[in-house]
């Protein structure tokens, strides 16, 4: 009783609105959008050139597709994965940056024993000298960066691969 | 992994159970100790030495088990078609360029150190850390002088030494000499300088073998001096020099040997009196920089070799001992020095031997370069001996002129054209660590000349195989080694292999040198060879057309030449090609040549087999409308030869009026 005078009171002026106060719940007629988007490519009209890696969504990975970053953090009693992902991040921006244009798909980086082994798949973009010195540029700075041997595995391509158009 | 460490422990436990076995057992006959003994005796266990093993000893160990990859370029380059190099500029070319983006990053590191300096490895791995360059000490002060010293600062310290001096602070000698080492070393110039002296030295290296041939007397001081940067009158070190209120031996050393690194000899030469005056004792450095300054100091060779002669007395005077960087310096010196040198080399190496010092690779190259410089090579042996030392020991690095030795000992093999010695040379290389005098470019010069020597002197198999085995992967041929191999096939009469040596030609991006294609085309075209070589021969003929006429986008097309026109035209008309011959035969116009009597015969011969009298015709054509004398020669074969209807006939008879007068022209026409 006083909250529906309060409400008509408030009604009179005429500055604020509130809410109709329902008197029951309505029903959601419109469903909401609940699609998973994560590292999905969608399809679009079929001109968008797609690599095997990223045209397979990531409920596929152990069934069609492969890891992108081989570590042991994930394992029962391993310690660090987060550092291992931040790292991982950071080198996949550095090659990004790096080589610009020339990467034909992601790269693979493994961690075997003090190592890190970065597999680069390179477009013949750049002449092959330009090529050898962002290589030895790469593998010095980022092995001074993380206090580890880095090596830099490339191998070149004339074009990406392409595994179907979306 | 873990069901084999189960095995490993059980396997223990085996061996500790036969081991109380075998004390029990009555019948242990392998130990051959009887009943009583065994018993009654305590077994000795002899435990053996712990071995130690060195740190790469695995790595070695698997080194070995594998061979040398024959198809695989050097470990540097990437494994990959399109970044391995193909020749060896491209090689050289790729390894300066991973080299200089090293440099790229360091430069990055050490601009921002902020960057890279936490500590991310346990245990923390020095060599991956930013170095501190900045001075950490501020202030005027010794302290903050000598490290800026240790940090080679060269500008800063001389002016730190200025404010020291002005504030009137005494400093000590040793931060002195310090001091004026570091000025001595640099030369007055900042520590990061242009690496100018590698290219330098192998031009004085040349003008120095001009000159040995021209008479004694040099021409004076040139100015090319192997260091950049040059000693300046009354530079920082000088007056430095000469502001210091006590000196000692070790100043005076520095003086001399900063002078006679950055050219200043005679100088050095002054300084050295000075010393002398003082009654100072000059240590050996000093003294072998002296020796090495000696063919500045000095024109003539016999004044040359007295002033080394003097030099060493002096050192025998004050007691130093020499070392084997003296000896290196004496005998470069008498490099020098012409037929004097020559004399008094042997004795040298007898005083080095009879001291017990033993000579480095350097030793070695400057005896080869005194003996086997002239162009007529004497024949001394002294090769042979210097092989016989070279072969038995492996060598360090002592002398910076150590990694010559093998290059040039390699050049005198080729010169004297001996092949054994060649081999024996190759085995000294691969003793211990001899194989890493050689480095990626030494290595491509001296397998090339090795090889040049192999076309010369060997059986034609056992070139075979080496070029299989060592190219591309040790060596890339130079052009004048594919020379040299076609001329070793030629000699072999293995012409068929052409083609493959047409293919690796242009892998090697030799497909545009002029002299390269004029010899192969020559030795293709010259006999008369069984069928498919033929077709081969013009399929690599057609090859070698569309080289010619490819107008590329960024170098220009090669230009014809008559030989080559006329070779590639035969070699088409032997393997039947008709048409294509023709069309060759068309451009010999547009060159302004004229074909050669072989190939025109050679074309009609090629007409024949394949029944086409209209080309005959046409060549006749040809013939006449360049007035060649031949052109009769060729009417009347082809009137002979060929079988040709009537309107042939008629063409063939006007061809011969044109070729009369224009009298007989205007008779036809009237007619």
């Amino acid at each position: 009783m006083a909250a529906a005078m309060a409400v008509r009171a408030l009604r009179a002026l005429p500055h604020i609105r509130i809410p109709a106060l329902p008197a029951s719940c309505s029903l959601h007629t419109t469903p909401p959008r609940l699609k998973t988007r994560a590292a999905r490519v969608r399809v679009g009209k079929g001109d968008k050139a797609v690599t095997y890696e990223k045209a397979h969504p990531p409920h596929y990975i152990a069934h069609r597709k492969g890891w992108l970053s081989l570590h042991t953090g994930n394992l029962d009693g391993e310690r660090c994965a987060a550092q291992r992902a931040v790292e991982d991040s950071f080198v996949r921006r550095f090659l990004h940056g790096t080589f610009p244009g020339c990467l034909a798909d992601e790269a693979v980086l493994k961690r075997r024993s003090n190592s890190l082994l970065v597999c680069l798949l390179l477009l013949r973009r750049l002449p092959p000298s330009k090529l050898c010195f962002l290589l030895g540029y790469a593998e010095t700075l980022l092995s001074h960066l993380y206090k580890c041997p880095v090596r830099i595995e490339a191998q070149t391509v004339p074009d990406a691969a392409v595994y179907k158009y979306l | 992994m873990a069901a084999r460490r189960v095995g490993v422990s059980s396997w223990y436990r085996v061996l500790s159970l036969s081991r109380r076995c075998g004390r029990c057992s009555s019948t242990n006959t392998a130990l051959g100790k009887t009943v009583e003994n065994s018993e009654g005796a305590q077994e000795e266990i002899v435990l053996p030495r712990r071995k130690t093993w060195d740190k790469l000893a695995v790595l070695q160990t698997l080194a070995s088990t594998v061979k040398r990859d024959p198809t695989a370029a050097h470990y540097m380059f990437h494994d990959d078609p399109y970044l391995m190099p193909k020749n060896s500029a491209t090689a050289r070319l790729f390894s300066l360029s991973k080299e200089s983006g090293r440099n790229a990053a360091k430069y990055i590191i050490k601009e921002f150190p902020h960057f890279f300096d936490k500590i991310l490895a346990e245990p923390n791995i020095p060599s991956l850390m930013p170095e501190i360059c900045t001075p950490q000490i501020e202030g005027v002060s010794e302290e903050a002088l000598r490290e800026r010293i240790n940090l080679r600062m060269v500008k800063a310290s001389v002016d730190l030494f200025d404010q020291l001096l002005q504030a009137g602070t005494s400093i000590s000698l040793e931060t002195t000499n310090s001091l004026l080492d570091l000025l001595c070393f640099y030369g007055d110039g900042e520590s990061t300088q242009e690496k100018e002296s590698e290219e330098k030295e192998d031009l004085e290296e040349s003008e120095v073998n001009a000159s040995e041939q021209e008479t004694p007397k040099r021409p004076p001081q040139r100015g090319s001096h192997p260091f950049a940067s040059r000693w300046r009158e009354n530079n920082n070190a000088e007056r430095i020099f000469k502001i210091m209120p006590e000196r000692n031996a070790h100043s005076y050393c520095t003086m001399i040997r900063g002078m006679v690194k950055h050219g200043a000899s005679a100088k050095a030469y002054d300084m050295y009196t000075e010393l002398l005056n003082d009654r100072h004792k000059a240590d050996v450095h000093t003294f072998n920089a002296l020796i090495t300054a000696v063919p500045f100091l000095k024109d003539r060779f016999l004044e040359r070799w007295e002033l080394i002669k003097m030099f060493l007395n002096h050192m025998a005077q004050q007691e130093v001992q020499p070392n084997v960087q003296t000896f290196n310096a004496v005998l470069k010196t008498l490099r020098r020095c012409g037929g004097v040198g020559r004399s008094m080399a042997v004795p040298v190496i007898k005083e080095m031997e009879a001291l017990e010092i033993e000579p480095s690779l350097a030793t070695y190259d400057h005896l080869l370069s005194i003996f086997y410089r002239s162009a007529d090579l004497a024949s001394s042996g002294i090769i042979s001996e210097v092989l016989d030392d070279v072969e038995k020991r492996s060598f360090t690095p002592q002398d910076p002129d150590d990694a010559k030795f093998f290059i040039s000992a390699m050049q005198v093999c080729c010169d004297l054209k001996d092949i054994k010695l060649a081999y024996r040379l190759n085995k000294a290389v691969e003793k211990g660590d001899n194989w890493k005098f050689l480095d990626m470019d030494r290595l491509n010069s001296y397998w090339s000349r090795f090889f040049s020597l192999l076309c010369m002197m060997e059986q034609i198999d056992v070139v075979l195989k080496w070029y299989k085995e060592m190219s591309p992967s040790l060596f890339y041929p130079s052009p004048k080694n594919i020379l040299d191999f076609l001329q070793a096939l030629d000699a072999a009469n293995h012409l068929e292999m052409i083609p493959s040596v047409w293919e690796d030609m242009k892998q090697l991006g030799f497909s545009k040198r002029r002299d390269l294609l004029e010899e192969v085309l020559s030795l293709m075209s010259r006999d008369q060879h069984p069928e498919e070589i033929q077709l081969a021969f013009a399929k690599c003929a057609e090859d070698i057309k569309t080289v010619h006429e490819q107008s590329g986008r960024d170098q220009a097309s090669v230009e014809w030449t008559g030989s080559a026109l006329g070779s590639v035209t035969v070699l088409f008309s032997r393997a039947g090609r008709t048409q294509d011959a023709w069309s060759m035969m068309e451009r010999f116009q547009q060159i302004n040549r004229i074909p050669t009597d072989l190939v025109m015969d050679e074309f009609l011969n090629c007409a024949k087999q394949t029944n086409s009298p209209d080309e005959a015709i046409k060549l006749v054509k040809l013939a006449a409308s360049l007035g060649l004398p031949s052109s009769q020669k060729l009417k009347s074969r082809v009137e002979k030869e060929f079988k040709l209807s009537e309107n042939q006939k008629k063409a063939l008879e006007s061809i011969q009026s044109d070729s009369d007068s224009s009298d007989s022209d205007s008779d036809s026409d009237r007619d």
